[in-house]
């Protein structure tokens, strides 16, 4: 059984995931999940004529440390994430969860906090992702990519004749450490998310990223535990 | 690289071949007068233009009013407010087509008065509006399905064809194709999107296309029902003496106003329709006002220099083509009209909209370049057989209608559910401004060479032919691709049980994120609340295992199965254990092959406590 630690992103335009995984695959992934998602543009030129939309896939891949080490670099190498705008790529730690493993072994979560980079996910009602990166940006954060997913759980209201399904957005943001709180705190003030309703927001750390580009810093190492 | 500049590389590839294709005629077999030539040349490079500005507006304008407007009609609560404002919607899309009242007059002009040009209009667009409020109906109870709702529709249509001249049967279908306009399909379209996605439930998928293919439908028979009623059976006369445009520029800048206004009608309906309703119930922000305000700019800019580019550019070289091609010889004219066929539909406005619906729908899961390769071989057939209906006279148009619609609505009972909607849709898609000047041109122009053809009646048949083969080629396509479908091995995975013990009681959170085969997020979202969870995000996507994949052969398309992403927070203390109870949950690890990934959440912002997790589901208001 392997033991997988992480889970790996890269966030590409779309139409490209399908070389990446093939890219992947070469390396030892054994498969990955794509999504559709929308990157966002900062440019007032483009703006004014409404040119805001990039269309972006997401790819995840599921895979052990030294396999992630392994992608981090073949990937980047081959799709020059380098390179401004050519995509990015970024892990986090999660944990595969297997039905042995759990009860015996102590889990140790807390420690891993201490990564360099962080993703911010916010889950907000579907049109509301706009005002959410524009408070992200205002607290100093690049972009960030949304994804479109739909709410699940609690019976919502029943309208004649059917059922409606909350649609959300998804809004992913990935930061340095010391912009993580500054956002977040925007974010929050922002769009209200204390009030019942108005959505999530929540940290995962990032162990490793790669095409970021803030502050010139051109790749971060962060710790790979 | 943004959206408009994806938008311009995607019509350029499908310009290409089209351009390329009348290029080689025009250098070797066909003698093409240089005036004519360079307009194709100026044309191209405006549609191209025209076209992208076109799409990139639609994406911007379109979509969000489609879903403003459906999200309006599903929650007015009322079954009569329902069918009324649906009704208006489809009446008011298609009284304002501008191919329509072209059709009407052509109809009324060739029965010598005694049907009136705007009786047809009024008439067709009650058709359509008809056919929306019930498609609309239709798709918000989810029954009846899609497909027996389509047989019965097209069922009537063969009882009603008996009573009605060929002439008829093909100036119905014509109608059909005039009403689906490159303006009022990505509308539709966005519509049909709009209220599925607002549906959800388990068919949203399947709910997501078909509007268009019932929308089609309602022309159809009101012009059968008109035949009938009037007593009206054959229509005479001729299309008159054609007369080519001469000068390079000077037919291009002519045609402008004409179009701009043609063009500026269609879109009003919408405009205002949007305007009235945002002032009284959407309210949008300002920003979402002006990027829909500038999508219409665009929409109406880009319209205006494609239908330009195609009626001055494009219709005088399909029918010197055509004519000097017929003058040859038969067989290259049926060849060269399956080329023809086979490359112009791409470019079509709406087999883009479709394209991207499609591909935004199944996150991927279906490759659009399948549908748009069956597209074009569906096409490419269609306006073969219509080559050979103007060389043979003995051929009738219903010798291929109507076995080829019985088939496909045989064959719509078997295929993957999701393909009935595109394969009805995708006759209306295809049917668009480009089939009806390019390839009717090329049509109209063997059609004058041979004598023993009729221009009019002739040319009608090519639409009608265009408009079944799509539906009756893609449902081809979803009955191999349902064939092709992943099938899950069943693992036989020993469960285990296991006893959750609630100890940790600080409220730190977890993320989990489960990955599962399409269909089984309910499933999920359901097992996990009875183990604590309260709500969860649920995201589309793909995805491939190595022992999954699944390659079509010969055109080397990966085919990726659907997966659902279900994105929970939860308190540490249960994460454990629902984590277990996924993976213990016989039916997801065996057909949903359930994968659990766990991560620590750092700790939300300040006040944000665990009640507040479980707003997360409730909806907008």
């Amino acid at each position: 059984m392997i033991e997988i630690k992480t889970l790996f992103f890269i966030i590409v335009n779309r139409g490209k995931a399908n070389a990446v995984l093939r890219k992947a695959q070469e390396c030892g992934a054994t498969g990955g999940t794509i999504f559709f998602g929308e990157g966002t543009i900062q440019s007032k030129l483009l703006e004014k004529i409404g040119l805001t939309e990039i269309h972006k896939e997401i790819l995840m891949i599921s895979a052990s440390e030294e396999l992630c080490e392994k992608l981090h670099n073949t990937l980047s190498e081959a799709f020059m994430f380098s390179k401004r705008n050519n995509g990015i790529a970024f892990s986090i730690p999660f944990e595969r969860w297997q039905l042995q493993a759990s009860g015996q072994e102590e889990r140790n979560t807390s420690k891993k906090i201490d990564a360099s980079h962080f993703c911010i996910m916010t889950i907000v009602d579907k049109g509301r992702s706009k005002d959410c990166i524009k408070s992200a940006r205002a607290a100093g954060a690049k972009g960030g990519t949304l994804l479109h997913g739909r709410g699940a759980g609690i019976p919502t209201d029943f309208y004649f004749p059917l059922v409606i399904e909350p649609q959300k957005d998804i809004v992913m943001i990935i930061t340095t450490k010391d912009k993580v709180i500054p956002i977040r705190e925007r974010i929050f003030s922002d769009l209200e998310l204390g009030k019942a309703g108005n959505g999530i927001i929540f940290t995962l750390p990032v162990s490793r990223a790669s095409g970021l580009f803030e502050n010139r810093s051109e790749e971060s190492k962060g710790v790979t535990s | 690289m943004n959206l408009l500049f994806e938008k311009a590389k995607e019509v350029t590839r499908t310009l290409l071949p089209v351009v390329i294709l009348v290029l080689l005629l025009c250098f070797t077999i066909v003698d093409v007068e240089t005036d004519v030539f360079i307009r194709f040349i100026v044309g191209s490079v405006l549609l191209l233009i025209g076209l992208s500005i076109f799409l990139w507006g639609v994406d911007l304008a379109m979509n969000p009013i489609g879903e403003n407007m459906s999200h309006e009609i599903a929650t007015s609560r009322s079954p009569y407010k329902i069918a009324i404002l649906s009704f208006f919607l489809g009446f008011l899309i298609t009284v304002a087509e501008p191919d329509l009242l072209i059709l009407g007059s052509q109809i009324e002009e060739s029965s010598g008065g005694t049907l009136n040009a705007s009786i047809i209009v009024y008439l067709v667009s009650i058709g359509v509006g008809i056919m929306v409020s019930l498609g609309v109906f239709r798709l918000l109870r989810d029954k009846p399905p899609y497909n027996v709702f389509m047989a019965i529709a097209y069922g009537i249509f063969f009882v009603l064809a008996f009573f009605v001249s060929e002439e008829f049967l093909a100036i119905s279908f014509d109608a059909s194709g005039a009403t689906t306009g490159a303006l009022t399909t990505p509308f539709v379209l966005a519509i049909s999107l709009g209220l599925s996605k607002v549906k959800g439930g388990k068919n949203s998928e399947e709910n997501s296309f078909g509007l268009v293919g019932v929308m089609s439908a309602g022309p159809i028979l009101a012009v059968m029902l008109m035949s009938i009623i009037s007593g009206q059976k054959n229509i005479q006369g001729d299309v008159g003496e054609y007369v080519f445009a001469e000068g390079v520029f000077g037919p291009i800048i002519k045609a402008i106003p004409a179009i701009f206004m043609e063009s500026l009608i269609a879109l009003l309906p919408i405009t205002i329709l949007f305007i009235i309703f945002n002032f009284r119930k959407f309210k949008l922000s300002k920003d979402d006002l002006s990027g829909i305000i500038k999508g219409l700019l665009y929409t109406l800019l880009g319209l205006t220099i494609f239908l330009t580019a195609v009626n001055s550019g494009f219709m005088d070289m399909g029918r010197i083509i055509g004519m000097e091609i017929a003058k040859m010889s038969n067989w290259l004219l049926i060849f060269i009209g399956f080329l023809m066929g086979l490359i112009v539909v791409l470019v079509e406005p709406a087999v883009h909209v479709l394209g991207e619906q499609i591909e935004e729908v199944t996150s991927g899961h279906i490759p659009i370049k399948l549908i748009r390769m069956t597209l074009s071989i569906g096409v490419g057939i269609a306006i073969a057989l219509s080559m050979v209906r103007i060389v043979v006279p003995e051929v009738k148009l219903w010798y291929f209608l109507l076995p080829g619609f019985a088939t496909a609505i045989w064959l719509s009972f078997r295929t993957d559910p999701i393909f009935v909607g595109i394969a009805y849709d995708a006759g209306g898609v295809a049917s668009g401004p480009m089939t009806a000047t390019f390839v009717l041109a090329f049509a109209q122009g063997a059609a004058t060479i041979i004598d023993t053809a009729d221009v009019l009646v002739d040319g009608f048949g090519v639409i009608a032919m265009v408009a079944m083969a799509p539906v009756f080629s893609i449902m081809i396509l979803g009955t191999a691709f349902k064939h092709k479908k992943v099938e899950y091995p069943a693992i036989e995975k020993k469960s285990i049980i296991t006893s959750h013990l609630i100890e940790e009681s600080n409220m730190q959170h977890d993320c989990i994120m489960v990955v599962v085969n399409r269909g089984f997020a309910e499933r999920v979202v359901d097992v996990a609340r009875q183990s604590g969870a309260t709500g969860a995000t649920i995201i589309r996507g793909r995805g491939t295992d190595e022992h999954q994949k699944v390659m079509l052969p010969i055109i080397n398309i990966e085919l990726q199965p659907e997966k659902e992403i279900v994105l929970l927070i939860t308190g540490t203390h249960v994460s454990a254990s629902i984590a277990d109870s996924l993976l213990c949950d016989i039916q997801l690890d065996k057909d949903g092959e359930v994968v659990v990934y766990i991560s620590p959440v750092e700790a939300m912002v300040k006040s944000l406590s665990t009640e507040q997790n479980t707003d997360d589901i409730v909806p907008a208001t």
